[in-house]
């Protein structure tokens, strides 16, 4: 769907959409959604549209087309926006909708891959630790941080934090910048072996379930660590 | 003349409660007139005449033969640099009158609030206005056309070639809980527009916005002729950046090419929206009104049901209006006052 003759008005659906607490038959079509969105226009990407859509209840059109998708969750165009109209939440709750095995591939083995082995790469957790400890060990080679070592699975630490993904994948070496920082300042921290994962994927695939079980894991961390804190940097 | 026994306090000297004023005058009644500003005529008084090959009917010369009808009437009493400090209601209304230098009191048998409207100041949007010099509301411009009669950038006194101008800015906003139309702001920045292009033609004007409301006598014609003129674009921006040399990159989607798009103005304007005077709640706790009756959530006949019977509201203090229809609400409002105080003057209807 890129042009707005494809839009049928076959099978609407107005129900549907009616219970929906997004305040989106507010919209006037000012189109300052779109016009603040970083990805509007990509395949005619226009949130404009998608609020129009919902209020028509084109609900089968919505939920096969790629436009939901395309959405960032950035969260700009609800915080422009004169009506209040919450975009984000309505996006994603249209993504709840589709059948999960079309949920886009990175998204779905990602997340399929998390709830089965606790992160979305489903790495094991033995790689994971060698991976942890061998920045470590590059870290302990710079001046001023000689006998750095990363503490895992430590109890009663002031700080719990978890990984994003990408850290022990593709940016390892963003990992050094807040362990330098946790050692500079003295800060008691700790990372868990298992169930590290801070990216949750059920957020951007409207998935309410796999969203509660990856944050019960978190919890069930900080609860068996006997962290005080926990940070989260997704 | 003074066939009347009664007196009238006029709250606010702008065009309503001028012309207000001078019609009760002309029926024997006493006026006092307060005005919280140094000068009389209101917003309406700093706006510049429209007019291109034609009169437009934008209503700018008005007020000034309403100011020079009540400096001159005997029947009125003008204050200016005045607040409105104290009202006590027994039989008639006794008020107490700052003005500076000294504390008056007066007596009146009826109120007329005619308080207008404040221009929304649109700092906390997204167009950088109050930091980007370029980036003007239609009052500001307005302003500068009375002076200067041809446009210049505020920057270096330039003439813009490029103008945006943007509706919609502080109207139709439930995140700034203003979920009114101002209604008059496309007719003043259409008019202003034309006005501009008349003075230099190679001025090309864009217009964002959501929809026209195409209120008054004439304007579908008058509008049909702006959008040969005018680049309409039915999208509101939502970014605007300055560029080294003071121009402004205005942001938007594109909705003929469905597409993001960016382009460079050398002046944007903002179409501000009304919002209820800034002395409203003041007046409303003084007067022991409703303060809903002065906070544009209802209309003026709601407004009127729930008001006592010797307090009046016209103009711009009810709902956003323009000129000429602060005139006519001036004149009807008048005519009930005049009705409530001399029952027995007016003819049954």
């Amino acid at each position: 769907m890129t042009s707005p003759e494809s839009i049928s008005m076959n099978g609407l659906n107005h129900a549907r959409f009616q219970s929906w607490p997004f305040d989106q038959n507010h919209c006037l079509t000012c189109a300052m959604c779109s016009s603040s969105c970083p990805v509007s226009g990509i395949d005619g990407f226009d949130p404009r549209k998608i609020i129009r859509m919902v209020s028509l209840g084109l609900e089968h059109p919505l939920i096969e087309s790629r436009w939901p998708w395309i959405c960032t969750m950035c969260g700009k165009c609800e915080h422009v926006c004169p009506s209040s109209v919450h975009i984000p939440d309505l996006i994603r709750n249209i993504r709840s909708m589709r059948d999960r095995e079309k949920v886009p591939g990175i998204l779905h083995k990602g997340l399929a891959a998390a709830l089965k082995t606790g992160n979305n790469l489903g790495l094991p957790k033995d790689d994971f630790i060698f991976i942890l400890e061998d920045v470590a060990d590059e870290i302990a080679q710079e001046p001023g941080f000689e006998g750095f070592s990363v503490p895992i699975d430590k109890k009663g630490a002031n700080i719990l934090t978890t990984i994003h993904n990408k850290l022990v994948n593709t940016h390892t070496e963003d990992l050094k910048h807040w362990w330098k920082i946790f050692h500079a300042a003295g800060e008691d921290w700790t990372v868990p072996s298992e169930n590290w994962e801070g990216t949750s994927w059920g957020m951007f695939t409207g998935d309410d379930p796999a969203m509660k079980i990856m944050v019960g894991r978190i919890a069930d961390n900080m609860a068996r660590l006997d962290a005080k804190n926990l940070l989260w940097p997704e | 003349m003074n066939t009347c026994q009664s007196t009238v306090l006029v709250i606010g000297g702008g065009v309503t409660g001028l012309t207000s004023a001078v019609h009760l005058a002309q029926q024997g009644v006493s006026v006092v007139i307060t005005e919280t500003a140094d000068r009389w005529g209101g917003h309406a008084a700093q706006l510049a005449c429209m007019a291109t090959d034609g009169c437009v009917s934008c209503g700018a010369c008005v007020v000034h033969s309403k100011i020079l009808q009540a400096l001159s009437h005997p029947n009125i009493q003008m204050c200016l640099n005045t607040r409105i400090e104290a009202v006590d209601k027994t039989e008639r209304f006794t008020v107490r009158l700052n003005q500076g230098h000294e504390i008056r009191r007066i007596e009146a048998d009826a109120i007329l609030v005619a308080s207008g409207f404040t221009p929304y100041a649109p700092h906390a949007k997204p167009y950088g206005y109050g930091r980007f010099a370029n980036v003007l509301t239609t009052l500001d411009l307005n302003i500068n056309l009375r002076r200067h009669t041809v446009v210049r950038r505020p920057s270096d006194a330039a003439a813009p070639r490029r103008i945006a101008f943007i509706q919609c800015v502080g109207s139709r906003d439930s995140s700034i809980n203003h979920l009114w139309c101002s209604k008059i702001c496309c007719g003043v920045s259409l008019r202003m527009a034309r006005r501009i292009q008349h003075r230099q033609p190679d001025t090309e004007i864009t217009f964002f916005y959501i929809d026209v409301q195409t209120f008054g006598k004439n304007f579908e014609m008058y509008y049909a002729d702006c959008q040969k003129q005018i680049r309409m674009i039915r999208t509101i921006p939502a970014d605007i950046l300055e560029t080294g040399d003071d121009c402004l990159n205005v942001s938007y989607f594109n909705p003929d090419t469905q597409s993001y798009q960016e382009a460079l103005f050398d002046m944007v304007v903002l179409s501000t929206g009304l919002e209820p005077s800034e002395s409203a709640g003041n007046l409303a706790a003084m007067l022991n009104i409703n303060s809903k009756a002065l906070n544009y959530t209802l209309n003026p006949e709601s407004i009127a049901a729930m008001l006592p019977e010797s307090i009046f509201i016209a103009g711009a203090a009810l709902e956003p209006m323009s000129i000429a229809e602060s005139v006519a609400s001036a004149e009807s409002t008048a005519f009930s006052i005049f009705q409530y105080l001399e029952p027995s003057q007016v003819m049954p209807s």
